[in-house]
């Protein structure tokens, strides 16, 4: 039975039912429980965000606020995660990944690889990610390129309530590393979600809206743009088929492939930087599999090659716009 | 810093300051405190500027590589940067350290060949035992930094630093700074070696970690004192029948099991360590008396530390031997300072 | 610096002409010492005293000391062969080789289980094979070959065999402590009893991983064990440049940790300490840091030319300061072992040692679908 559930909530519930069925499940971060050690409430907290909130009470000893040493806890999780346990370790911003990279790239991500296969890591990094929150250049950025690049890893980027819950419950079962990123600005949106358990595979794209004409093919908080945009256009006649990657790493190359085929026309959103971005990324396997069906020149929209801005007009110009996903669509519609 | 061969100008001081001692297993079997390598340096700086201020120039240090000289080195930097001319001239001997307790033998016999007035000690019992071993008659002053240090006495080095400088410099007559020390010898087979406190005999053969905890296994006590207010095997005495420092004997307590003892004395044997042991019999140790251990096979304990194992091969004898060495009887310095007025002067200085 | 030539090192007695050879030199400047005093100096010059006594006068049944020396031992023997084998070319990549340092892993490894887990540095022959893993697997995965213990995939950096509780060498100074503090997570929250043990060098205590792991280990009251093996260098800077206080001890005192500094070139020592520590970890009493002093025998990484070292200090170590012979006077004087015993692993630990070369050399390399499979559990 669906209901209409914030994502912050929706990821609460995935956490919840994965802890209940399943006792090998910790989760451990910082303020995940909040107020550790001092004489005000107990679960102060529940996640700088409130993600984490009322999980302490139900589930003693299992949830673990952590000292500011990410390079410490993370490493903890996942050297746990080696020894059989399903950790779900909260990097709070995927922006903190520089002072523990080497735990998740080096460790983590190769583990299985080194080890000649004779090892498992079945840890889960939550993080937060993305731009509009006003939070500046060091708490906004959003790094999924970073963590596709590396092989061993598995990244994850739901944009809606439902996709957000449905894939937290599969990477926590899932046996591999995970890299679970959470747009700020989506906590508070809302969808209809299941109220049971409910596990959505990797490796596939959703195609939200479908369209002959052009292709946007994106992923996080640009799919509500990109759809927006998609709207936009309709009313000039142009109908664009949009694509929710959901997973980056393993990414849906079918669905991409598919409708890169079906609309020759094709427009890559990516809230990332533009160098080595999800959207080159895309582009480059379009432009190798699909040239010959391609009817115009690939695309990308992607933020500027700029840190993020804190003033919120300049912030606000970073962030891929509606208009700006519009031009492009027109752009390589008009050949 | 190579020590110069030209005389001195005034007494010369020896400080030897232990790098490694309270870093054994009574860190984790008991509560024992790891006294930081920067705390030790600042010990010696506080003896330092101690002794320059009662007219001592130069201090001749044990060289080591655990971090003490860095640390001392910096702080006079500092003062000489600053120029608070509060440090006396510092220079270290100068040869190859092994790290090991042979360089503290070797300190002291070159402290003393080099006829310096007094050594200073930062250690445990070990390392005071290893100074006496070789520094002849050059009265010794010991600051405690090791586990149990029922040796060195406890107080604040400041005031160490301070009785040391009074005694060399002659402020202080002999007979009221130098005390004579009593010793226990021990021989087993051809090998001889020196307590400064006690010596216990215990079955456990084992002489590896070298640190002694294991109650069961005690035996016999041997003490040149018993002090109820020190730590380690000695405090079983202290707390049976205290024997000061200047009593010309010593205490000799039989150790059993809960089926032999009389009754048990409930003793500090480590740092926040208590344990009941049990005891059969104490007597009075003379000076002089050759004693041999009641057990065929076991090891020798010296001031705490497990370090000789025997059998009934070998030959065992335990002694007790008075005025053995010289300490800086720091009581006596102050006290004396105090009543004198040595400290007095005409106006007050200005101090930078 | 020239290779060094294939030999086996066999145990002679080298402690007491150690001995004359240090009173000879305090003789010269000494006229005035007295007799007792003088013979006390003669004796006390030793490095450790030798007890020359018959008996078990040791903390391990005669069992249990013939289980060390053919530990120590097979570390040894495998070292200096990989020293050789890589010399020829054969071995690809980089090795870092253990040899000297074996009291140490040996010591502390005689108290773990299967279940107990460590992660090692890039140094970790020694540690694997102190923890069990099998050592014709650990040649072959050197010489990258598909029966190698990683299936060829990691080499002699990143030999693993999470079976035995080894979670792997690391080509990451101070990685392995943050995973340890997970492995001890684990044991806490199941209760089994287990500890976690992360090896790091002198070096690499300087790491944010490893102090982080300190604080959190404890916080957390976990049966974590950091053990510092401080053989003096980091590549080839000296820990006296590297280390501002050269005592891992007082680190662990910062984060209010108990800390034991020990003679890591004294296997009895190791085994004393790493006993009371291990054990006050499994009953809960929390973690604890174990310095052991020692010297490594080779370069950082084989083909170093380590001109970083001071005249004539290899041939030093390998003189005076082998943990093995030292080991093997003591036992032998002791009379618990006979010396026929002891050549006889050395025979045992020699023909393994060859025949896991000649497995190594036979095997088979991985094959193309090996590059690309194992990445995932599943993609």
């Amino acid at each position: 039975m669906a209901r209409k559930i914030t994502m912050r909530q929706a990821l609460n519930e995935a956490l919840d039912q994965e802890m209940r069925r399943d006792p090998s499940v910790i989760v451990m971060g910082e303020d995940i429980v909040g107020g550790a050690g001092g004489g005000g409430e107990e679960d102060a907290w529940g996640g700088v965000l409130g993600v984490t909130k009322g999980l302490h009470g139900k589930y003693r000893g299992r949830l673990l606020d952590t000292p500011l040493s990410e390079s410490a806890y993370i490493g903890a999780a996942i050297g746990a995660a080696a020894c059989g346990m399903r950790p779900v370790a909260e990097l709070m911003f995927l922006d903190f990944m520089g002072v523990c990279f080497d735990q998740i790239f080096n460790q983590a991500a190769k583990f299985k690889y080194m080890f000649g296969g004779k090892a498992e890591t079945p840890v889960v990094i939550r993080a937060m990610v993305g731009a509009g929150f006003r939070a500046a250049a060091q708490h906004s950025q959003m790094l999924t390129p970073l963590f596709t690049h590396i092989p061993g890893l598995k990244v994850v980027c739901p944009s809606n309530a439902y996709d957000a819950k449905g894939l937290l419950i599969q990477s926590i079962r899932d046996n591999d590393p995970v890299i679970f990123c959470e747009h700020k600005n989506l906590y508070a949106t809302e969808a209809d979600v299941p109220a049971e358990s409910y596990a959505i595979p990797f490796g596939e794209a959703n195609v939200v809206r479908d369209g002959k004409h052009c292709s946007i093919i994106t992923y996080g908080m640009m799919v509500n743009r990109s759809m927006d945009a998609a709207a936009e256009l309709a009313k000039g006649g142009v109908e664009c088929e949009v694509v929710d990657l959901r997973t980056l790493s393993p990414i849906d190359w079918d669905t991409v492939i598919d409708t890169a085929t079906k609309t020759g026309r094709v427009v890559c959103v990516d809230e990332a930087n533009p160098r080595c971005s999800i959207a080159s990324d895309v582009s480059a396997m379009v432009a190798q599999e699909c040239f010959k069906a391609l009817k115009g020149p690939i695309q990308m929209v992607t933020a500027p090659h700029t840190p993020v801005p804190f003033s919120p007009f300049l912030e606000d110009l970073y962030i891929p716009s509606v208009a700006s996903i519009v031009a492009a669509v027109k752009k390589t519609m008009a050949n | 810093m190579s020590v110069g061969r030209t005389k001195p100008s005034g007494p010369v001081v020896g400080i030897i300051a232990n790098p490694v001692s309270a870093r054994d297993i009574r860190r984790v079997i008991a509560n024992a405190t790891a006294l930081q390598i920067t705390d030790r340096a600042n010990i010696v700086l506080r003896v330092l500027s101690c002794l320059k201020s009662c007219g001592v120039n130069e201090v001749l240090m044990m060289p080591e590589n655990g971090g003490i000289r860095h640390h001392v080195r910096r702080g006079i930097d500092r003062a000489e940067n600053q120029r608070t001319g509060e440090f006396p001239n510092l220079s270290h001997l100068d040869w190859k350290i092994s790290g090991t307790v042979s360089d503290t033998i070797r300190s002291a016999r070159e402290m003393k060949e080099r006829s310096c007035a007094a050594i200073i000690v930062l250690g445990g019992d070990g390392t005071h035992r290893a100074v006496v071993s070789a520094c002849g008659d050059v009265p010794i002053a010991g600051i405690s930094t090791g586990t149990n240090n029922a040796f060195p006495e406890h107080r604040e080095p400041t005031i160490t630093g301070l009785a040391v400088g009074l005694a060399v410099m002659g402020r202080v007559p002999a007979r009221v700074a130098f005390a004579a020390n009593k010793q226990l010898v021990v021989m087993v087979g051809g090998q001889q070696e020196i307590a400064l406190v006690d010596v216990a005999v215990v079955t456990e053969c084992y002489v590896g970690a070298r640190a002694l905890w294991r109650t069961d296994t005690f035996r016999e006590l041997f003490v040149t004192y018993a002090d109820p207010e020190v730590i380690g095997m000695s405090a079983i005495a202290g707390l049976l029948k205290p024997v000061s420092r200047a009593e010309p004997f010593g205490l000799h307590v039989k150790i059993g099991t809960a089926a032999e003892a009389k009754f048990a004395v409930n003793t500090p044997i480590a740092p926040g360590f208590m344990r009941s042991v049990g005891i059969r019999s104490y007597a009075r140790l003379a000076a002089g008396k050759l004693m041999n251990p009641e057990i065929g096979g076991g090891s020798i304990a010296l001031d705490g530390e497990r370090e000789l194992s025997f059998t009934e091969n070998d030959e065992v004898s335990i002694v007790l031997k008075n005025n053995a060495f010289r300490t800086v009887d720091i009581s006596s310095c102050m006290q004396y300072a105090a009543k004198k007025g040595l400290m007095r002067e005409p106006g007050v200085r200005r101090q930078s | 610096m020239a290779k060094k030539p294939a030999k086996k090192s066999k145990p002679t007695t080298k402690a007491k002409s150690t001995k004359r050879v240090v009173k000879a030199k305090l003789a010269k400047p000494v006229k005035l010492v007295s007799k007792p005093v003088k013979k006390a100096l003669g004796k006390r010059a030793a490095a450790k005293p030798v007890p020359k006594r018959k008996g078990n006068v040791f903390p391990l049944d005669k069992a249990g000391l013939l289980a060390a020396y053919r530990t120590m031992r097979t570390i040894r023997e495998f070292e200096e062969r990989v020293h050789d084998e890589f010399a020829t070319g054969d071995i690809p990549g980089f090795v870092h080789l253990y040899a000297g340092e074996e009291a140490s892993g040996t010591g502390i490894m005689m108290h773990l289980k299967d279940i107990d887990r460590i992660a090692s540095t890039h140094r970790g022959h020694g540690h694997c094979i102190a923890k069990g893993v099998d050592v014709k697997a650990m040649m072959a995965e050197i010489y990258g070959k598909v029966t190698g213990s990683c299936r060829g995939k990691g080499g002699s950096m990143h030999i693993a065999d999470l079976s035995k509780g080894m979670m792997g060498a690391n080509g990451i100074l101070g990685a392995g402590a943050p995973l340890i503090c997970g492995a001890a997570l684990a044991a806490k929250y199941r209760g089994d009893g287990a500890v976690g043990i992360s090896f790091v060098g002198d070096g690499a205590s300087n790491q944010g991983t490893f102090l982080e792991s300190l604080n959190l280990a404890a916080v957390w009251n976990l049966p974590a064990i950091f053990v510092v093996e401080n053989n003096g260098y980091a590549e080839s800077t000296s820990r006296d440049y590297a280390v501002a206080v050269d005592s891992y001890v007082d680190r662990a005192a910062g984060f209010g940790l108990p800390g034991v500094t020990v003679d890591g070139l004294d296997f009895f020592a190791v085994y004393e300490a790493a006993g009371e520590i291990i054990r006050r970890a499994r009953e809960g009493g929390g973690p604890a840091l174990l310095e052991c002093k020692m010297i490594r025998m080779f370069g950082h990484f084989e083909g170093d030319q380590q001109t970083y070292r001071a005249k004539g200090e290899v041939e030093d170590i390998r003189a005076n300061k082998d943990c093995i012979k030292m080991f093997s006077e003591r036992v032998v004087e002791s009379g618990v072992i006979t010396r026929a015993e002891l050549a006889s692993i050395d025979d045992t630990a020699h023909a393994l040692i060859e025949e896991a070369v000649a497995y190594a050399k036979a095997a088979a390399l991985p094959t193309a679908k090996d590059l690309t499979n194992d990445v995932y559990v599943s993609y």
